[in-house]
């Protein structure tokens, strides 16, 4: 996939210091699936992680070493629970084409047949978390071609991962597989310009300002 | 380097033969660490033992898991205690790539991920020198973001400092880091044509 516009160092950083929630880190993951580049720098950002981590001053322990491994072999701990991968998933997660499966292990169906709700004229919403907005955001948003967000800005980060389709604004052309990751100094407005509706996987740690009024009209509804 | 070709063979040795004392030297160099890790991002003595004690079953019981060409142990431990830490306090797992997604793009993976590096032993210890290069104040940011505090927030606060100092020196360190691993090795430089990298 021929990607063009990647995560910030900033947010790599977060990733690898374990500094994000659950919404923002399926973004980041979604992105470092089809971006072999990021996943690198990503890689490198736990490699600094494993180099500082033998400067850290140790506390004593209260077992020792062989205690432990006596003990472990005497419990009654089932050992399937060890034979889960480490990031916890089953194998029969939701498969959706076309979708990075940590996107797609959270969707129901296929994305055209998720229960989008209608929120403006050409803008239909499927939310993946039940937060309340001023917490921040995790939703798709299903937007149709020629379709043109309000211009806005953010208080603190902004995460958009193009799932479908392509959208233009002041930053450049994004498509699929392209992350925004925007902080609170970045006033845009997408527009719309693929033939086929466009879908974005937007994550928001608060709600973002609209400067236009009609912007803090739908905010309540788009909850971006 | 020889702490880290030690570990890194302690890990094999368990990995192969469930070796105890290769364990054992494993735990009484890492068990500590791995406690103050979590002890520093604000977890009891009582609960940062017994986190510490699972992190390292896991790493007696999925040790042949270790790939020696990928990353370091320190840097396999770190990634293990890290996301174990956030399963625990968030009850669902850390969200990462999963190498068996259809969509994975591994067309160009080899030569970015490894950027030309002749080993991973090689590329370890320039990462290490590049990391005892950092200026005292980035090292020090750094640590806090690893191992500390919950946000750039509460190490501005530690430092009172403004959060933009805070931010700007994680990304001079992150810099410094990769454009050291880079001129060291002589690579071309990785790919980025008409492809703004968000610095």
């Amino acid at each position: 996939m021929s990607v063009s516009h990647h995560l910030t160092d900033e947010t790599l950083h977060d990733y690898a210091t374990g500094g994000l929630n659950a919404a923002m880190e399926t973004l980041v993951a979604c992105h470092l699936t089809v971006c072999s580049h990021c996943r690198a720098r990503a890689g490198m950002a736990d490699d600094v992680g494993g180099g500082l981590f033998d400067r850290l001053e140790p506390v004593t322990p209260r077992v020792s070493a062989l205690d432990l491994i006596a003990r472990a072999a005497h419990s009654t701990d089932s050992p399937e629970a060890d034979t889960v991968r480490s990031n916890g998933k089953s194998d029969h997660g939701n498969v959706v084409e076309g979708v990075p499966r940590p996107l797609g292990r959270l969707l129901p169906a296929p994305l055209e047949q998720l229960r989008w709700r209608r929120v403006a004229p050409g803008i239909k919403q499927y939310k993946l978390d039940d937060k309340h907005r001023r917490d921040g955001a995790f939703q798709l948003l299903h937007l149709a071609p020629g379709a043109v967000l309000s211009e806005h800005s953010h208080n603190d980060r902004e995460l958009t991962y193009l799932v479908q389709g392509s959208y233009r604004d002041s930053i450049g052309r994004f498509q699929v597989g392209d992350i925004a990751d925007l902080d609170g100094s970045i006033e845009h407005q997408p527009v719309v310009d693929s033939d086929m509706p466009c879908i974005a996987l937007i994550a928001t740690q608060s709600p973002v300002n609209y400067s236009g009024m009609i912007g803090k009209i739908m905010q309540p509804f788009v909850g971006i | 380097m020889a702490l880290r070709k030690r570990m890194g063979d302690n890990l094999l040795a368990i990995g192969r033969d469930r070796d105890e004392a290769a364990f054992a030297d494993f735990y009484n160099y890492y068990a500590g660490r791995v406690k103050s890790f979590l002890m520093g991002k604000g977890m009891s003595d009582e609960i940062s033992d017994e986190l510490m004690q699972e992190i390292m079953l896991i790493v007696w019981r999925r040790a042949e898991s270790y790939d020696p060409a990928k990353a370091a142990a320190s840097t396999w431990l770190f990634t293990i205690a890290r996301n174990r830490r956030i399963d625990y306090l968030r009850g669902n797992s850390r969200i990462e790539v999963e190498l068996e997604d259809e969509m994975l793009d591994v067309d160009s993976d080899e030569s970015e991920t490894q950027a030309g590096f002749v080993d991973a032993e090689q590329a370890a210890e320039r990462l290490h020198r590049a990391l005892e290069k950092l200026p005292q104040e980035q090292r020090q940011v750094m640590h806090l973001s690893y191992f500390r505090g919950q946000s750039h927030g509460d190490i501005a606060q530690w430092l009172d400092l403004p959060i933009g100092t805070v931010k700007s020196r994680i990304r001079l360190a992150m810099q410094a880091v990769r454009s050291s691993l880079k001129d060291e090795n002589n690579a071309a430089p990785v790919k980025e044509s008409g492809s703004p990298i968000n610095d």
